[in-house]
């Protein structure tokens, strides 16, 4: 099944555009490309103010009690907008793995401080081409973890970290406390991720899950951020539909709106479908928390969504011609934050592997 | 349990019960006039169990209730293969149009009543050799003759015209007006002299179209359905009446889990076709469309219970559908290597690779191309501007042809 929104779901839709659009500029967004470990502070500043760091965590925590599917809608909305910071996503994720694995203990020192945006947290999962390690590089010994993680979204501001790691004999879950974690920062094609290589020596950490439930965790935690991700990728897509629809009904050539030509009208209609089929698998799989089928679901979002960003940032490009090559017309931003969104939570190629390894009823 | 879960459930029992009569292997084997003839009787016993004309009005033979419960019907009936083709484009098209322009009422009765329970069929006589998508380009001409009119042209890719017994057509009356001004739109009767039906033959082997002549066809004034000139708009009408119909998301070909099976079942370089990175590929592609899809119709669903108008994203469905479920029998018959080269015309493009292969460019082009319908995203939904139209505004006799 899927849904509709109700009212209180169009409402939060409405709003975060509305302060999105009056608050996020790409004049803004273009200077944070050239400089490393910065992030759109207006943007979290907003994130935090309106509540959306709090939205789908639990009230005894200091959240609001709402789920994926609202959090999707802010994260559509910050799509559209390019709104440069990755903790909406990471932060959701730490606090998920820690509400739903970790102690009383570990959700009292850290989920109010996530909910309220005072705490940034990230996930590192991934190794290298491996979205989800079967042997992961950093090993847990005696709860200290050692080994390096690389690639991690938001990594360079967290205070808290959500790690997959090679525990004794088996992988584990673990929560890291990141006050004297050595980062190196990456530098990016797209910077305002502050992305990060996280140095783990002699670290102590804390094992939220061990054995097969922990690779099974990772996979929800991944699953859980991928929707996330995938409506912010839908709302990339769409806004870059709507730029190229507005360009082409504008720009003139051989007297008459080059959208009048079926190479250019047709090719932003294939980008209508595509921004569709996206939304619709967004919908769907938010709707599908805690069923059995949410893993197969949030990947079929994650590879639709995935591929309208990608799409639509070629095209809205090749639209504008040369123009849409500028620095100035920001149109790489787009491009840029299609890759990097591509890659957060694991690439496509990871997600066909998740989805097929389902349907053809293989999955662990 | 809703209403609604009440009657699809009440809905799908009646299809299991009927389904060892009609269904599938019931069909198996049959030649098309029998299977005609099973489909005749299935769309009487429809009527008499009152699944016919689901929401059509109660005094027309219907049952008066919504769209909804339609393509809930739909969606069980779909399961089973039942041999209702035969009355899609009739029950479709033609006859809620003649339920809502037909003037004289007795007639419309009889002829909706009779349409319900398969006793007669109806055809749609629109597209013409010199075009189809470019439909107020037509040429089939009525001239008044008496009190009445007189036709003479040719019509092409008619369904069903063969088992047709009453048409509706759009022809043109006025060739000295802009092309959409001069047309006209009636109802005929398919066994009238100066008709010729003759079968087309596809290239899968089926010939459900037709070419349709009229020589000097006469036909009364009270067979038209618009005012004189007023037909395409009558004609646009039709083509809107079922913009939400039970959709498919496997393009009306095979069901993503038989590629599944098949990919189980074969073997890529000494190791099952499902481990290979290629066939996985396009296995979770097609899935993560297809299943875009269900949720943009379930959705429509939820929309229409609501009350609410579903959104254009509707009309996806068959544009993206049907061209990826062509792609994924090619690649179906690709991975059966030289066992590919097996094709049985009688085959069923639900469940068989070769024949959904075969037939997949009709769906492609019948009932608006690929083209057309990127077109009319562009236009409708994006604001595009519309294609240059050299024809535009001129009067038709004066179109260079």
């Amino acid at each position: 099944m899927s849904i509709l929104y109700d009212e209180g779901q169009q409402a939060i839709a409405t709003e975060s555009r509305r302060i999105l659009e009056a608050r996020v500029h790409k004049d803004d967004l273009l200077p944070l490309l050239q400089t490393s470990g910065r992030y759109h502070e207006a943007f979290w500043a907003t994130a935090k103010e309106q509540g959306w760091t709090a939205l789908a965590l639990p009230e005894a925590h200091g959240g609001l009690a709402l789920g994926i599917v609202e959090l999707g809608l802010i994260a559509h909305q910050a799509g559209r907008t390019l709104s440069g910071a990755p903790f909406l996503t990471s932060n959701f994720g730490a606090a998920k793995a820690i509400e739903l694995y970790g102690s009383d203990d570990q959700k009292q020192r850290w989920l109010p401080g996530l909910a309220s945006g005072d705490v940034i947290g990230a996930v590192a999962i991934a190794s290298g081409p491996d979205a989800l390690p079967a042997h992961p590089k950093v090993t847990l010994t005696n709860d200290r973890l050692d080994g390096v993680k690389d690639g991690v979204s938001g990594a360079l501001h967290a205070d808290v970290a959500i790690v997959f790691a090679n525990g004794p004999g088996m992988p584990v879950l673990a929560l890291v406390d990141l006050a004297k974690v050595e980062k190196t920062a990456i530098d990016s094609f797209d910077n305002s991720r502050c992305l990060a290589d996280l140095h783990f020596a002699d670290t102590p950490a804390e094992t939220l899950v061990s054995g097969s439930a922990a690779r099974a965790a990772a996979l929800h935690i991944l699953a859980l951020q991928a929707v996330i991700t995938a409506h912010e990728q839908t709302g990339g897509a769409e806004a870059l539909m709507e730029i190229a629809r507005d360009y082409a009904v504008t720009r003139k050539a051989f007297g008459q709106p080059i959208g009048a030509f079926q190479s250019i009208k047709h090719r932003i209609a294939e980008l209508y479908g595509l921004v569709e089929l996206a939304r619709a698998n967004c919908i769907h799989a938010a709707s599908r928390e805690g069923q059995s089928d949410f893993v197969t679901a949030a990947a079929a979002a994650r590879l639709s969504a995935t591929e309208a960003y990608d799409t639509a940032a070629r095209d809205c490009v090749q639209i504008h011609g040369g123009i849409g090559v500028t620095w100035e017309i920001g149109l790489h931003l787009h491009m840029r934050r299609a890759r990097t969104l591509a890659l957060e939570q694991g690439s496509s190629l990871f997600w066909e592997d998740i989805l097929v390894d389902r349907l053809a009823g293989e999955a662990a | 349990m809703s209403d609604l879960e009440a009657y699809r459930a009440k809905a799908a029992a009646w299809c299991e019960s009927v389904a060892p009569t009609f269904g599938k292997a019931a069909r198996k084997g049959l030649s098309v006039e029998e299977d005609l003839a099973l489909g005749r009787r299935y769309q009487k016993a429809k009527f008499d169990a009152g699944f016919a004309g689901i929401n059509w009005p109660t005094d027309l033979g219907g049952q008066g209730l919504g769209h909804i419960e339609k393509i809930t019907f739909e969606a069980e009936e779909m399961k089973h293969g039942f041999p209702n083709v035969y009355f899609g484009i009739s029950l479709g098209m033609p006859v809620p149009v003649l339920m809502q322009f037909g003037s004289d009422r007795d007639f419309v009765k009889e002829r909706v009543l009779k349409a319900l329970q398969g006793e007669e069929i109806w055809c749609q006589l629109f597209s013409e050799p010199s075009g189809g998508t470019d439909l107020a380009g037509l040429r089939t001409r009525a001239e008044t003759d008496g009190n009445g009119w007189k036709i003479n042209g040719q019509k092409v890719w008619t369904s069903w015209a063969q088992y047709s017994d009453y048409g509706v057509i759009v022809v043109r009356t006025d060739p000295t007006v802009a092309k959409h001004k001069g047309l006209t739109y009636f109802w005929v009767d398919m066994k009238a002299p100066g008709v010729t039906v003759r079968p087309i033959k596809l290239a899968g082997g089926d010939s459900h179209v037709n070419e349709v002549f009229f020589d000097d066809v006469k036909i009364s004034d009270d067979h038209r359905m618009s005012p004189v000139g007023g037909g395409f708009s009558v004609a646009l009408a039709t083509l809107m009446i079922e913009r939400y119909v039970a959709t498919d998301s496997a393009g009306f070909g095979p069901h993503l889990d038989l590629f599944v099976d098949l990919a189980k079942d074969l073997m890529i370089n000494g190791r099952p076709a499902i481990e290979d990175g290629r066939i996985r590929q396009q296995i979770a592609r097609n899935y993560a469309m297809r299943s875009g899809l269900d949720s943009i119709n379930v959705r429509a669903r939820l929309m229409m219970q609501a009350g609410m108008t579903p959104g254009p994203e509707g009309s996806l469905n068959k544009l993206v559908a049907v061209r990826s479920r062509q792609k994924l029998s090619e690649l179906a018959i690709d991975l059966q290597g030289v066992g590919g080269f097996h094709f049985d015309e009688h085959a069923s493009p639900k469940d068989d690779w070769a024949s959904s292969w075969i037939n997949a460019p009709t769906g492609r082009i019948a009932g608006g191309s690929d083209e057309t319908l990127l077109n009319t995203i562009a236009e409708r939904i994006l604001g595009l501007p519309q294609d240059h139209r050299p024809d535009k505004g001129v009067p038709f006799n004066q179109i260079p042809a």
